[in-house]
């Protein structure tokens, strides 16, 4: 399953709108087959922040651990964003 | 050529401030009207009022610093955290179409938004006088300020650390240290993501907090942490690029 994020908007960048971001996919998150690989597409997003990112990506990689990967990107937001919820949460994520 | 004059309705009309507030400044030299008509009607020059508005520094630390809050021009005024998201997108469409910000256009608005975020974040329910930020940019200049009248650094940090007991290490501890304890309030790290952007690319940021400044630039690796001459409550943050 792929996760469209700029669904969400192409500025994903406070708590509060990360917060209403995960609990609005939790309906969509319920099907998914168990084996399922879930992977967040950053592509047509422009600005990633840690504050949105700690709401929605860091409950997904403790929930779902391995299953749960990051699409590759250039953008340098992105990147910026998930050195520091490694760093601050000690989790790895995986880029595929 | 002279500049247009312009109305005292209109001009309080462009600055999204009342006539009372005009007229209160006028007498202040705050903002001075350039005439007055016979009959009493102050007129503004339109380039006074273009140097006023990007002026956004000054007016910025002018509105942190006094110690009550006065009227900001309702542009650079955000409540509330949507009515900054909107803003920031706003900001965010804007620098898309200049060429000298492309390479850094996503990391610009990240911190922006992680600056301005902090001070809702960290003061809803408790901002001491004036609830909501100072946020204006000049997109031309390469400046974006942000300033708020909340508690402060030192004040929201002491709920995890109460140790804490200066400014200048509660700046410290802010940029630098992952606060990993999440009780009593949920605390992101959002300036060392701030720290991070910054000392990797072309922006500088200036940043006070109480009596605690701090300048952060590309390849900055320590923190320089100095005593500012003057005291504010909340924060104000300068990001040049």
């Amino acid at each position: 399953m792929n996760i469209e994020l700029k669904k969400f908007g192409t500025a994903l960048i406070s708590r509060q709108a990360g917060r209403e971001a995960f609990a609005a996919f939790q309906s969509s998150l319920k099907d998914i087959p168990e084996q399922e690989e879930i992977i967040a597409d950053f592509d047509g997003v422009i600005t990633f922040s840690p504050s949105w990112g700690d709401e929605f990506l860091t409950p997904l990689i403790q929930r779902y651990d391995g299953r749960f990967k990051l699409m590759h990107t250039h953008n340098p937001s992105v990147k910026a964003t998930v050195e520091i919820l490694e760093k601050s949460n000690s989790i790895k994520f995986n880029v595929v | 050529m002279e500049s247009k004059l312009i109305p005292i309705s209109e001009a309080a009309a462009r600055l999204g401030l009342s006539i009372d507030t005009l007229r209160r400044w006028d007498e202040s030299g705050k903002l001075r009207a350039t005439r007055k008509s016979p009959g009493g009607t102050r007129y503004y020059s339109e380039k006074n009022l273009d140097i006023f508005l990007h002026e956004l520094f000054k007016m910025a630390y002018e509105w942190a610093t006094n110690s009550e809050s006065t009227e900001i021009p309702s542009p650079f005024y955000s409540p509330d955290s949507s009515i900054f998201q909107a803003r920031l997108i706003k900001m965010q469409n804007l620098l898309a179409n200049m060429p000298s910000a492309t390479n850094i256009l996503s990391l610009l608005v990240a911190i922006t938004g992680e600056i301005g975020n902090n001070s809702f974040d960290h003061n809803i329910g408790n901002w001491p006088d004036k609830a909501g930020i100072f946020y204006g940019y000049d997109a031309n200049k390469g400046e974006i300020v942000l300033a708020d009248r909340g508690l402060g650094i030192l004040k929201t940090l002491q709920r995890v650390r109460p140790e804490l007991n200066s400014h200048k290490d509660a700046l410290r501890v802010a940029f630098t240290e992952m606060i990993s304890g999440r009780a009593p309030e949920e605390r992101g790290n959002g300036l060392k993501f701030v720290r991070k952007v910054i000392t990797e690319n072309p922006i500088n940021l200036q940043f006070q907090s109480g009596d605690a400044e701090l300048i952060i630039s590309k390849e900055s690796s320590d923190l320089d942490i100095t005593k500012s001459k003057q005291s504010l409550r909340g924060c104000i943050a300068l990001i040049k690029f």
